[in-house]
């Protein structure tokens, strides 16, 4: 069954790519891009669709992975991911 | 039980942008040739994009002394157009037995053939849709052309070329060429073909199906490819491969391709023929993650690596050079670097490391045999090629490379490759003395 979308969504992608780079939760605002604005580079983008992938069993499609560039954007795209598992499902 | 039979190679013919030949391919090489040149490519004289490529020099299909009747046949075949990395396919293969010395009936011999392409016939294939789509749909109003009638104008157009894409139809016409009836198979594994190429050549011969096996891959690049690439964000704006560097932007096309010619080690050594090396064996892992992005933490490209150094054998710590993929696109290199330094160490002194993509371009499905052909011409002289383009090598990825040119003893190399869609592969050859 295709977990519902979590309530905290955004918190836990934060929490989630703080740990894989090192920037604390607060450094993550939504529209913050992640190069430019963080440092956060293509290899660390990767790890943290990965993570993605691993924490909400989503899969990402390649093309999407660029756009994954801000924390908003990483949690329009779990929703979506999400929303199209639940709708598989039923 | 496991064959005894030893796997060797003959022969080499390459095609590419240091030059074409085994002499003037290996002079280009020293010589750091690597003819980067800006393709431009217009559409009714209206420029619709330009890319850096490493183009090959005055190629002549009819130069190489391949049977005229085959050739024409192909004509026929593709309607009067020329699919250049067909012929570069067709050159490379007879380069490649020209160099083994192999004496073979032209007609009919008992040769195996391996080809390995991405996607041989498909761009000129989807430009003549274009054009023709393009030529139907400007005459009238789209509302006024029914679909039907669309669809059934594109079908009898494409007719025959829907079926040239098709793979079997190239092995079946270049194998005409050269009088090849016995096995005869094609591969694609995006730009790692080369060595599960090579793979599949050495099983060919170790369960005894045939004595002698060419291999051949190619690559013509083309805008829709550039283009492609382009929006994957992964082609250098300044055509500059910068292998493992901080300042990398990309990868360039290199087109061209390269035949190799396998061979029983008994056979090789009972007529006397020049061996390069033996190929002691290959590792392969599909990581089975994404098409275009390797997924950085996995232990796939370790796995085929680790592989490789089983089936041949061979203990890492006799590796003495490897040359990885070295795309020049951080991501990927990252992912590459992380394998290297699992098995080998931070920096480690051995093995030394150069890569050869600055020299020849990116020859994406023929990238990795052609990248081989380079390692086993190094094995032979002697001499280690250094990577170009390298003065900000990234500290981060832990790996040294090789700068300036080595005279050094060679015995052991490796060639490795992570491609697309997570084919990994390693292969291992050995100097025979």
């Amino acid at each position: 069954m295709a977990e519902d979308i979590p309530q905290n969504l955004e918190d836990e992608i934060k929490q989630l790519i703080s740990d894989i780079t090192g920037r604390s939760v607060e450094e993550l605002k939504p529209e913050a891009n992640f190069w430019k604005d963080l440092g956060i580079d293509s290899i660390k983008a990767i790890e943290i669709t990965v993570a993605i992938e691993r924490k909400f069993k989503v899969r990402i499609r390649d093309e999407q992975i660029p756009q994954i560039s801000t924390v908003a954007q990483a949690v329009k795209v779990v929703k979506e991911a999400l929303g199209k598992k639940m709708k598989d499902e039923k | 039980m496991r064959s005894k039979r030893r796997v060797a190679i003959t022969g080499i013919g390459p095609i590419a942008s240091p030059g074409i030949g085994k002499e003037n391919f290996w002079r280009g090489i020293l010589l750091k040739k690597t003819n980067l040149q800006l393709e431009k490519c217009f559409i009714n004289g209206e420029l619709w994009g330009e890319f850096y490529l490493h183009k090959v020099e005055n190629f002549d299909i009819s130069k190489f002394g391949i049977n005229k009747d085959r050739l024409n046949d192909i004509r026929e075949w593709k309607e009067g157009e020329e699919i250049i990395d067909l012929n570069y396919l067709i050159a490379a293969i007879k380069l490649a037995l020209d160099d083994s010395k192999v004496e073979y009936d032209k007609e009919k011999n008992e040769i195996a053939l391996v080809l390995a392409h991405e996607n041989l016939g498909l761009m000129p294939f989807g430009l003549k849709v274009s054009e023709l789509s393009y030529e139907m749909l400007i005459g009238k109003r789209r509302k006024e052309l029914p679909k039907k009638e669309f669809f059934d104008k594109l079908y009898r157009k494409f007719l025959k070329s829907g079926y040239d894409v098709q793979t079997f139809a190239d092995l079946f016409h270049i194998a005409r060429v050269f009088g090849v009836h016995n096995y005869s198979l094609f591969i694609n594994n995006a730009c790692a073909s080369g060595l599960y190429a090579l793979e599949a050549a050495a099983q060919i011969i170790k369960n005894n199906q045939a004595k002698i096996v060419v291999v051949a891959v190619s690559d013509h690049p083309d805008i829709y490819k550039y283009l492609w690439f382009r929006d994957l964000g992964i082609y250098s704006s300044d055509g500059v491969i910068r292998p493992f560097s901080s300042d990398s932007n990309g990868l360039a096309f290199g087109e061209g391709g390269v035949g190799i010619v396998l061979e029983d080690l008994e056979n090789a050594k009972r007529r006397n023929a020049s061996i390069y090396a033996e190929y002691l064996g290959g590792g392969f892992d599909l990581e089975g993650w994404k098409i275009t992005v390797p997924q950085i933490g996995s232990n796939s490209y370790q796995r085929a690596i680790l592989k490789a150094l089983k089936q041949a054998k061979v203990d890492k710590k006799e590796i003495e050079l490897l040359c990885p993929h070295g795309v020049g696109s951080s991501s990927i290199d990252y992912y590459e670097s992380k394998a290297i330094t699992d098995i080998f160490g931070r920096n480690s002194k051995k093995p030394l490391i150069t890569t050869f993509k600055p020299y020849v371009g990116h020859n994406l499905g023929g990238s990795a045999l052609l990248e081989t052909a380079i390692l086993l011409l190094s094995l032979k002289n002697n001499i280690i090629p250094p990577t170009l383009n390298c003065d900000n090598i990234d500290k981060r990825f832990g790996i040294t490379l090789v700068t300036e040119k080595i005279e050094k003893k060679l015995e052991i190399v490796m060639k490795i490759c992570c491609a697309f869609a997570g084919f990994n592969a390693a292969a291992i050859f050995k100097k025979i003395s």
